[in-house]
Protein backbone atom coordinates (compact mmCIF):
# COMPACT_ATOMS: atom_id res chain seq x y z
CA UNK A 1 0.00 0.00 0.00
CA UNK A 2 1.32 3.05 -0.70
CA UNK A 3 1.92 5.99 1.80
CA UNK A 4 -0.81 8.65 -0.81
CA UNK A 5 -3.59 6.01 0.53
CA UNK A 6 -3.40 5.49 4.16
CA UNK A 7 -5.13 9.01 4.84
CA UNK A 8 -8.04 7.95 2.53
CA UNK A 9 -7.98 4.75 4.67
CA UNK A 10 -7.88 5.96 7.53
CA UNK A 11 -10.71 8.60 6.55
CA UNK A 12 -13.23 5.73 5.45
CA UNK A 13 -12.33 3.97 9.21
CA UNK A 14 -13.38 7.14 10.87
CA UNK A 15 -16.08 7.43 8.68
CA UNK A 16 -17.09 3.42 9.77
CA UNK A 17 -17.09 4.80 13.38
CA UNK A 18 -19.03 7.62 13.06
CA UNK A 19 -21.46 5.49 10.81
CA UNK A 20 -22.18 3.65 14.04
CA UNK A 21 -22.85 6.80 16.30
CA UNK A 22 -25.84 7.22 18.61
CA UNK A 23 -28.47 8.98 16.88
CA UNK A 24 -27.85 7.68 13.45
CA UNK A 25 -30.31 4.74 12.05
CA UNK A 26 -29.57 1.14 12.96
CA UNK A 27 -28.55 0.42 9.11
CA UNK A 28 -26.56 2.87 9.02
CA UNK A 29 -23.27 0.63 10.69
CA UNK A 30 -24.25 -1.40 8.20
CA UNK A 31 -22.41 -0.56 5.01
CA UNK A 32 -18.45 -1.57 5.11
CA UNK A 33 -16.98 1.17 3.63
CA UNK A 34 -13.48 0.24 3.58
CA UNK A 35 -14.37 -2.49 1.58
CA UNK A 36 -14.10 -0.08 -1.30
CA UNK A 37 -10.60 -0.39 -1.39
CA UNK A 38 -10.43 -4.42 -1.22
CA UNK A 39 -12.48 -3.91 -3.88
CA UNK A 40 -10.38 -1.51 -5.75
CA UNK A 41 -7.09 -3.85 -5.41
CA UNK A 42 -9.09 -6.00 -6.93
CA UNK A 43 -10.46 -4.40 -9.72
CA UNK A 44 -7.94 -1.87 -10.48
CA UNK A 45 -4.68 -3.27 -9.66
CA UNK A 46 -2.57 -5.81 -12.10
CA UNK A 47 -0.76 -7.60 -9.51
CA UNK A 48 -1.87 -9.77 -7.06
CA UNK A 49 -0.06 -9.94 -3.93
CA UNK A 50 -0.93 -11.16 -0.77
CA UNK A 51 -3.73 -8.77 0.73
CA UNK A 52 -1.59 -7.17 3.43
CA UNK A 53 -3.59 -4.04 3.07
CA UNK A 54 -6.69 -5.72 3.39
CA UNK A 55 -5.04 -7.56 6.83
CA UNK A 56 -3.90 -3.97 8.11
CA UNK A 57 -7.39 -2.27 7.07
CA UNK A 58 -9.20 -5.36 9.42
CA UNK A 59 -6.97 -5.06 12.60
CA UNK A 60 -7.37 -1.52 12.17
CA UNK A 61 -11.35 -1.88 12.28
CA UNK A 62 -10.92 -4.26 14.99
CA UNK A 63 -8.95 -1.62 16.90
CA UNK A 64 -11.72 0.84 16.23
CA UNK A 65 -15.11 -0.92 16.78
CA UNK A 66 -14.11 -4.78 18.11
CA UNK A 67 -14.07 -5.89 21.13
CA UNK A 68 -10.45 -7.87 19.96
CA UNK A 69 -8.14 -7.25 17.57
CA UNK A 70 -7.48 -10.22 15.37
CA UNK A 71 -10.69 -11.52 13.63
CA UNK A 72 -11.57 -8.53 10.97
CA UNK A 73 -7.59 -9.18 9.67
CA UNK A 74 -8.62 -12.87 9.15
CA UNK A 75 -12.40 -11.72 7.57
CA UNK A 76 -10.81 -8.32 5.45
CA UNK A 77 -7.67 -10.86 4.10
CA UNK A 78 -10.15 -13.82 3.29
CA UNK A 79 -12.22 -11.44 1.59
CA UNK A 80 -9.48 -9.89 -0.24
CA UNK A 81 -8.23 -13.14 -0.98
CA UNK A 82 -11.45 -14.03 -2.95
CA UNK A 83 -12.44 -10.86 -4.26
CA UNK A 84 -8.81 -11.79 -6.25
CA UNK A 85 -9.39 -15.03 -7.23
CA UNK A 86 -12.83 -13.64 -8.53
CA UNK A 87 -11.31 -10.94 -10.36
CA UNK A 88 -9.21 -13.31 -12.04
CA UNK A 89 -12.44 -14.66 -13.43
CA UNK A 90 -14.62 -11.76 -14.37
CA UNK A 91 -13.40 -9.46 -16.95
CA UNK A 92 -15.95 -7.05 -16.30
CA UNK A 93 -14.88 -4.10 -14.58
CA UNK A 94 -17.71 -1.55 -14.86
CA UNK A 95 -19.57 0.00 -11.80
CA UNK A 96 -21.97 -2.87 -11.49
CA UNK A 97 -18.67 -5.33 -11.04
CA UNK A 98 -17.97 -2.88 -8.04
CA UNK A 99 -21.25 -3.55 -6.38
CA UNK A 100 -20.41 -6.95 -7.00
CA UNK A 101 -17.59 -7.11 -5.37
CA UNK A 102 -18.46 -4.91 -2.98
CA UNK A 103 -21.64 -7.36 -1.99
CA UNK A 104 -19.29 -10.01 -2.54
CA UNK A 105 -16.91 -8.54 0.07
CA UNK A 106 -19.43 -7.36 2.70
CA UNK A 107 -21.05 -11.22 2.73
CA UNK A 108 -17.83 -12.30 2.80
CA UNK A 109 -16.40 -10.01 5.97
CA UNK A 110 -19.39 -10.83 8.03
CA UNK A 111 -19.33 -14.20 7.62
CA UNK A 112 -15.91 -14.95 8.54
CA UNK A 113 -15.29 -12.36 11.10
CA UNK A 114 -18.60 -14.38 12.60
CA UNK A 115 -17.02 -17.29 12.38
CA UNK A 116 -13.63 -16.02 13.75
CA UNK A 117 -15.17 -15.13 16.68
CA UNK A 118 -17.50 -17.66 17.24
CA UNK A 119 -14.43 -19.54 18.97
CA UNK A 120 -13.44 -16.75 21.34
CA UNK A 121 -16.85 -17.22 22.97
CA UNK A 122 -17.76 -13.58 22.73
CA UNK A 123 -21.73 -14.24 22.26
CA UNK A 124 -21.54 -13.01 18.05
CA UNK A 125 -24.85 -13.43 16.57
CA UNK A 126 -25.40 -13.75 12.75
CA UNK A 127 -28.57 -12.99 11.05
CA UNK A 128 -29.13 -13.87 7.27
CA UNK A 129 -30.57 -10.24 7.05
CA UNK A 130 -27.93 -8.80 8.54
CA UNK A 131 -25.39 -10.51 6.15
CA UNK A 132 -27.94 -9.50 3.52
CA UNK A 133 -28.00 -6.06 4.58
CA UNK A 134 -24.51 -5.84 4.72
CA UNK A 135 -23.94 -7.31 1.38
CA UNK A 136 -26.62 -4.69 -0.10
CA UNK A 137 -25.44 -1.55 1.26
CA UNK A 138 -21.48 -2.48 1.12
CA UNK A 139 -22.19 -3.61 -2.56
CA UNK A 140 -24.29 0.21 -2.93
CA UNK A 141 -21.63 2.17 -1.74
CA UNK A 142 -19.21 0.15 -4.05
CA UNK A 143 -21.68 0.44 -6.91
CA UNK A 144 -21.14 3.89 -6.37
CA UNK A 145 -17.48 4.95 -5.90
CA UNK A 146 -17.03 2.26 -9.45
CA UNK A 147 -19.48 4.92 -11.15
CA UNK A 148 -17.58 7.38 -10.05
CA UNK A 149 -14.19 5.77 -11.42
CA UNK A 150 -16.31 5.07 -14.73
CA UNK A 151 -17.73 8.38 -14.82
CA UNK A 152 -14.02 9.97 -14.83
CA UNK A 153 -14.87 13.52 -13.71
CA UNK A 154 -11.27 14.91 -13.73
CA UNK A 155 -11.49 13.79 -18.04
CA UNK A 156 -14.97 15.54 -17.81
CA UNK A 157 -13.49 18.50 -15.61
CA UNK A 158 -10.41 18.98 -18.04
CA UNK A 159 -12.92 19.23 -20.77
CA UNK A 160 -14.97 21.27 -19.26
CA UNK A 161 -12.61 23.85 -18.77
CA UNK A 162 -11.18 23.32 -22.04
CA UNK A 163 -14.33 24.30 -23.72
CA UNK A 164 -14.66 27.54 -21.47
CA UNK A 165 -11.24 28.55 -22.37
CA UNK A 166 -12.08 28.72 -26.31
CA UNK B 1 -8.92 -18.52 -11.47
CA UNK B 2 -5.89 -17.56 -10.09
CA UNK B 3 -3.60 -20.04 -9.72
CA UNK B 4 -3.17 -20.04 -5.43
CA UNK B 5 0.11 -21.53 -4.38
CA UNK B 6 0.84 -23.94 -1.53
CA UNK B 7 3.12 -21.16 0.15
CA UNK B 8 0.56 -18.32 -0.13
CA UNK B 9 -1.88 -21.05 1.24
CA UNK B 10 -0.16 -21.77 4.20
CA UNK B 11 1.25 -18.02 4.82
CA UNK B 12 -2.20 -17.27 5.10
CA UNK B 13 -3.14 -19.54 7.10
CA UNK B 14 -0.43 -19.17 9.37
CA UNK B 15 -1.30 -15.55 9.40
CA UNK B 16 -5.05 -16.05 10.53
CA UNK B 17 -4.24 -18.97 13.10
CA UNK B 18 -1.49 -15.59 14.38
CA UNK B 19 -4.37 -14.08 14.19
CA UNK B 20 -7.02 -15.89 16.15
CA UNK B 21 -4.21 -16.54 18.91
CA UNK B 22 -3.99 -13.18 19.59
CA UNK B 23 -7.72 -12.92 19.76
CA UNK B 24 -8.15 -15.66 22.15
CA UNK B 25 -5.06 -13.86 24.30
CA UNK B 26 -7.13 -10.90 24.59
CA UNK B 27 -10.08 -12.61 25.80
CA UNK B 28 -10.21 -13.81 29.73
CA UNK B 29 -12.27 -16.70 30.97
CA UNK B 30 -14.24 -16.39 33.76
CA UNK B 31 -11.43 -17.15 36.20
CA UNK B 32 -9.58 -14.09 34.59
CA UNK B 33 -6.59 -16.06 32.34
CA UNK B 34 -6.44 -15.67 28.60
CA UNK B 35 -9.14 -17.62 26.33
CA UNK B 36 -5.55 -19.17 24.42
CA UNK B 37 -4.24 -20.78 27.93
CA UNK B 38 -7.49 -22.79 28.12
CA UNK B 39 -7.08 -23.63 24.56
CA UNK B 40 -3.95 -24.65 25.40
CA UNK B 41 -4.96 -26.57 28.19
CA UNK B 42 -7.99 -27.94 25.99
CA UNK B 43 -4.97 -29.28 23.70
CA UNK B 44 -2.91 -30.71 25.86
CA UNK B 45 -5.89 -32.43 27.81
CA UNK B 46 -5.88 -35.61 25.66
CA UNK B 47 -2.18 -35.57 25.63
CA UNK B 48 -1.93 -35.44 29.36
CA UNK B 49 -4.95 -38.32 29.19
CA UNK B 50 -3.30 -40.38 26.60
CA UNK B 51 0.05 -40.01 28.76
CA UNK B 52 -1.62 -40.73 32.02
CA UNK B 53 -3.57 -43.45 30.14
CA UNK B 54 -0.23 -44.88 29.04
CA UNK B 55 1.37 -45.63 32.49
CA UNK B 56 -2.14 -47.02 33.51
CA UNK B 57 -1.34 -49.74 30.80
CA UNK B 58 1.99 -49.80 31.34
CA UNK B 59 1.46 -50.34 35.09
CA UNK B 60 -1.00 -52.82 34.12
CA UNK B 61 1.11 -54.76 31.76
CA UNK B 62 3.89 -54.72 34.75
CA UNK B 63 1.22 -55.67 36.72
CA UNK B 64 0.56 -58.95 34.45
CA UNK B 65 3.73 -59.68 33.60
CA UNK B 66 4.30 -60.53 37.40
CA UNK B 67 0.71 -61.85 37.94
CA UNK B 68 1.12 -63.76 34.44
CA UNK B 69 4.98 -64.76 36.25
CA UNK B 70 3.32 -65.90 39.45
CA UNK B 71 0.84 -67.75 37.61
CA UNK B 72 2.91 -69.55 35.55
CA UNK B 73 5.25 -70.82 38.83
CA UNK B 74 2.38 -71.81 40.91
CA UNK B 75 0.92 -73.52 37.69
CA UNK B 76 4.30 -75.34 37.68
CA UNK B 77 3.95 -76.06 41.41
CA UNK B 78 0.63 -77.71 40.73
CA UNK B 79 2.01 -79.71 38.42
CA UNK B 80 4.53 -81.08 40.05
CA UNK B 81 1.85 -81.11 43.26
CA UNK B 82 -0.57 -83.25 41.07
CA UNK B 83 1.82 -85.21 39.60
CA UNK B 84 2.85 -86.04 43.40
CA UNK B 85 -1.06 -86.98 44.05
CA UNK B 86 -0.97 -88.97 40.91
CA UNK B 87 2.09 -91.44 41.65
CA UNK B 88 0.70 -91.17 45.75
CA UNK B 89 -2.85 -92.42 44.13
CA UNK B 90 -1.36 -95.12 42.13
CA UNK B 91 0.54 -96.24 44.72
CA UNK B 92 -2.50 -96.10 46.74
CA UNK B 93 -4.15 -98.28 43.96
CA UNK B 94 -1.92 -100.73 44.16
CA UNK B 95 -1.81 -100.98 48.02
CA UNK B 96 -5.18 -101.53 47.66
CA UNK B 97 -4.64 -104.26 45.19
CA UNK B 98 -2.19 -105.51 47.69
CA UNK B 99 -4.62 -105.38 50.72
CA UNK B 100 -7.83 -107.23 48.86
CA UNK B 101 -4.98 -109.49 47.12
CA UNK B 102 -3.80 -110.52 50.64
CA UNK B 103 -7.35 -111.18 51.76
CA UNK B 104 -8.15 -113.62 48.94
CA UNK B 105 -4.71 -115.45 50.31
CA UNK B 106 -6.03 -115.09 54.03
CA UNK B 107 -9.44 -116.56 52.57
CA UNK B 108 -8.47 -119.11 50.91
CA UNK B 109 -5.07 -120.07 51.14
CA UNK B 110 -5.24 -123.04 54.14
CA UNK B 111 -1.59 -122.11 54.61
CA UNK B 112 -1.93 -119.10 56.02
CA UNK B 113 -1.78 -119.14 59.54
CA UNK B 114 0.27 -117.28 62.55
CA UNK B 115 3.38 -118.34 61.07
CA UNK B 116 3.18 -117.20 57.72
CA UNK B 117 4.61 -114.14 56.52
CA UNK B 118 2.67 -112.10 54.23
CA UNK B 119 5.34 -110.17 51.93
CA UNK B 120 4.73 -107.41 49.21
CA UNK B 121 6.53 -107.92 46.19
CA UNK B 122 8.46 -105.00 44.80
CA UNK B 123 10.60 -106.34 41.85
CA UNK B 124 10.46 -108.99 39.98
CA UNK B 125 12.39 -110.53 36.95
CA UNK B 126 10.66 -113.08 35.33
CA UNK B 127 12.73 -113.86 32.71
CA UNK B 128 15.81 -114.60 35.61
CA UNK B 129 13.36 -116.03 37.29
CA UNK B 130 14.07 -113.54 40.67
CA UNK B 131 11.83 -111.69 42.97
CA UNK B 132 12.56 -109.18 45.76
CA UNK B 133 9.50 -108.81 48.05
CA UNK B 134 9.09 -106.95 51.25
CA UNK B 135 7.73 -107.81 54.86
CA UNK B 136 6.24 -104.59 56.76
CA UNK B 137 8.84 -105.85 59.60
CA UNK B 138 12.48 -106.99 59.78
CA UNK B 139 12.17 -110.50 59.84
CA UNK B 140 14.81 -112.91 59.19
CA UNK B 141 13.12 -116.05 56.83
CA UNK B 142 14.98 -119.59 56.49
CA UNK B 143 16.30 -119.83 53.11
CA UNK B 144 14.06 -122.07 51.10
CA UNK B 145 10.91 -121.29 52.92
CA UNK B 146 8.29 -121.72 50.30
CA UNK B 147 6.76 -118.51 49.00
CA UNK B 148 2.77 -118.96 47.33
CA UNK B 149 0.01 -116.74 46.29
CA UNK B 150 -3.49 -117.31 45.89
CA UNK B 151 -3.14 -118.20 42.57
CA UNK B 152 -0.87 -121.14 43.81
CA UNK B 153 3.18 -121.39 43.69
CA UNK B 154 5.52 -118.58 43.41
CA UNK B 155 9.20 -119.52 44.46
CA UNK B 156 11.31 -120.25 47.34
CA UNK B 157 13.19 -117.65 49.83
CA UNK B 158 17.44 -117.54 48.55
CA UNK B 159 18.04 -114.06 50.76
CA UNK B 160 16.87 -112.81 53.61
CA UNK B 161 18.02 -109.41 54.85
CA UNK B 162 16.02 -107.46 57.07
CA UNK B 163 12.92 -106.14 55.53
CA UNK B 164 14.24 -107.67 52.35
CA UNK B 165 13.58 -110.85 51.24
CA UNK B 166 15.06 -112.05 47.77
CA UNK B 167 12.78 -115.44 45.60
CA UNK B 168 14.00 -117.53 43.24
CA UNK B 169 10.80 -118.38 41.28
CA UNK B 170 9.51 -122.13 39.95
CA UNK B 171 10.63 -120.07 36.82
CA UNK B 172 14.23 -119.79 37.18
CA UNK B 173 16.45 -122.02 35.69
CA UNK B 174 17.59 -123.85 38.44
CA UNK B 175 14.17 -124.28 39.94
CA UNK B 176 12.79 -127.51 40.68
CA UNK B 177 9.28 -128.65 42.10
CA UNK B 178 7.80 -132.49 42.48
CA UNK B 179 4.11 -132.34 41.30
CA UNK B 180 1.64 -134.70 40.81
CA UNK B 181 -1.99 -134.69 39.18
CA UNK B 182 -4.81 -133.88 41.66
CA UNK B 183 -5.56 -137.69 41.49
CA UNK B 184 -1.77 -138.12 42.36
CA UNK B 185 -2.14 -140.95 39.47
CA UNK B 186 0.93 -138.99 37.55
CA UNK B 187 3.98 -137.60 39.32
CA UNK B 188 6.64 -135.83 37.90
CA UNK B 189 8.88 -133.08 38.42
CA UNK B 190 8.68 -129.17 37.29
CA UNK B 191 11.38 -127.62 36.04
CA UNK B 192 12.61 -123.82 35.32
CA UNK B 193 13.23 -122.79 31.88
CA UNK B 194 13.15 -118.87 32.25
CA UNK B 195 9.85 -117.88 31.97
CA UNK B 196 8.25 -121.38 31.28
CA UNK B 197 8.05 -124.93 32.71
CA UNK B 198 8.39 -128.34 31.84
CA UNK B 199 7.30 -131.54 33.42
CA UNK B 200 10.35 -134.03 33.52
CA UNK B 201 9.77 -137.50 34.53
CA UNK B 202 6.58 -138.12 33.15
CA UNK B 203 6.12 -141.28 31.86
CA UNK B 204 4.59 -142.07 28.06
CA UNK B 205 1.51 -144.09 29.36
CA UNK B 206 0.58 -141.13 31.90
CA UNK B 207 -3.21 -140.34 31.44
CA UNK B 208 -2.81 -136.60 31.07
CA UNK B 209 -4.35 -133.29 29.38
CA UNK B 210 -3.51 -130.22 28.74
CA UNK B 211 -4.96 -127.84 30.98
CA UNK B 212 -4.74 -129.83 34.00
CA UNK B 213 -3.34 -128.33 36.93
CA UNK B 214 -0.18 -129.97 38.59
CA UNK B 215 -0.20 -129.43 42.45
CA UNK B 216 3.27 -129.93 44.13
CA UNK B 217 3.52 -132.91 45.85
CA UNK B 218 5.73 -132.24 48.59
CA UNK B 219 8.19 -134.80 47.28
CA UNK B 220 11.16 -132.32 46.72
CA UNK B 221 11.12 -131.72 50.45
CA UNK B 222 10.77 -127.66 49.58
CA UNK B 223 7.14 -126.92 48.86
CA UNK B 224 3.83 -127.93 50.63
CA UNK B 225 2.06 -130.21 48.91
CA UNK B 226 -1.41 -129.38 46.95
CA UNK B 227 -0.69 -125.90 46.21
CA UNK B 228 -0.91 -125.44 42.56
CA UNK B 229 2.42 -125.87 40.80
CA UNK B 230 1.50 -125.60 36.83
CA UNK B 231 -0.95 -126.01 34.25
CA UNK B 232 -0.15 -128.45 31.38
CA UNK B 233 -0.33 -126.43 28.23
CA UNK B 234 1.40 -128.70 25.71
CA UNK B 235 1.87 -132.69 25.68
CA UNK B 236 4.29 -134.28 23.08
CA UNK B 237 5.30 -137.94 22.90
CA UNK B 238 8.61 -138.27 21.14
CA UNK B 239 10.85 -141.57 21.26
CA UNK B 240 12.41 -140.99 24.80
CA UNK B 241 10.38 -142.67 27.67
CA UNK B 242 8.98 -139.87 29.28
CA UNK B 243 6.45 -137.59 27.62
CA UNK B 244 7.53 -133.69 26.96
CA UNK B 245 5.13 -131.56 28.72
CA UNK B 246 4.84 -127.76 28.64
CA UNK B 247 3.23 -125.97 31.08
CA UNK B 248 3.14 -122.75 32.94
CA UNK B 249 3.02 -121.18 36.67
CA UNK B 250 -0.58 -121.43 37.97
CA UNK B 251 -0.16 -118.56 40.10
CA UNK B 252 0.28 -115.10 37.45
CA UNK B 253 3.69 -114.10 38.39
CA UNK B 254 3.16 -111.18 36.15
CA UNK B 255 0.98 -109.22 38.67
CA UNK B 256 1.44 -111.17 42.04
CA UNK B 257 1.39 -108.08 44.45
CA UNK B 258 1.33 -110.24 47.88
CA UNK B 259 3.25 -113.28 48.77
CA UNK B 260 3.15 -115.34 51.61
CA UNK B 261 6.21 -116.83 53.34
CA UNK B 262 5.42 -119.91 55.08
CA UNK B 263 8.92 -120.09 56.90
CA UNK B 264 7.87 -122.24 59.77
CA UNK B 265 6.34 -125.09 57.19
CA UNK B 266 8.61 -128.50 56.83
CA UNK B 267 8.47 -131.80 55.59
CA UNK B 268 7.98 -133.23 59.18
CA UNK B 269 6.16 -130.31 60.67
CA UNK B 270 3.73 -130.09 57.78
Amino acid sequence: MHARWILPVLLTLAAQRLLGLPGLPAWAADPLLPAVWIVAAALRSRERPWPLAALLIGLALDIVQEPVVGPGGIAWSAAALALNGLAGVVADRSAKAWAGFGATAGALVTLVHHLAVLPLGLGSSLSAAQVLRTAVFTGAWCGLVGLVFALDLPQRWRTLRARRLR
Amino acid sequence: MVAVSRSLVLRTLLVWAALETAAAWQVRTADGSPLVLSWLRALLEPVSWVAGRGGELAGDVGRGAGDLRRVVVENRLLRLELEALRARDLLLSEDLAAQRELRLLARDSALFSATAIAARCIFRDLPAGTMEVRTATEVQVRRDAPAVTSGGLVGRVVRSEGRRHWLQLITHQAAAAAVQTPDAEVQGLVLGGGGTLSVAYVPRQARLERETVLLSSGGDGIFPPGIPTARVVRIRETSEPFLEIGAVPAADLQSVRVVLLLPEWSRRGG
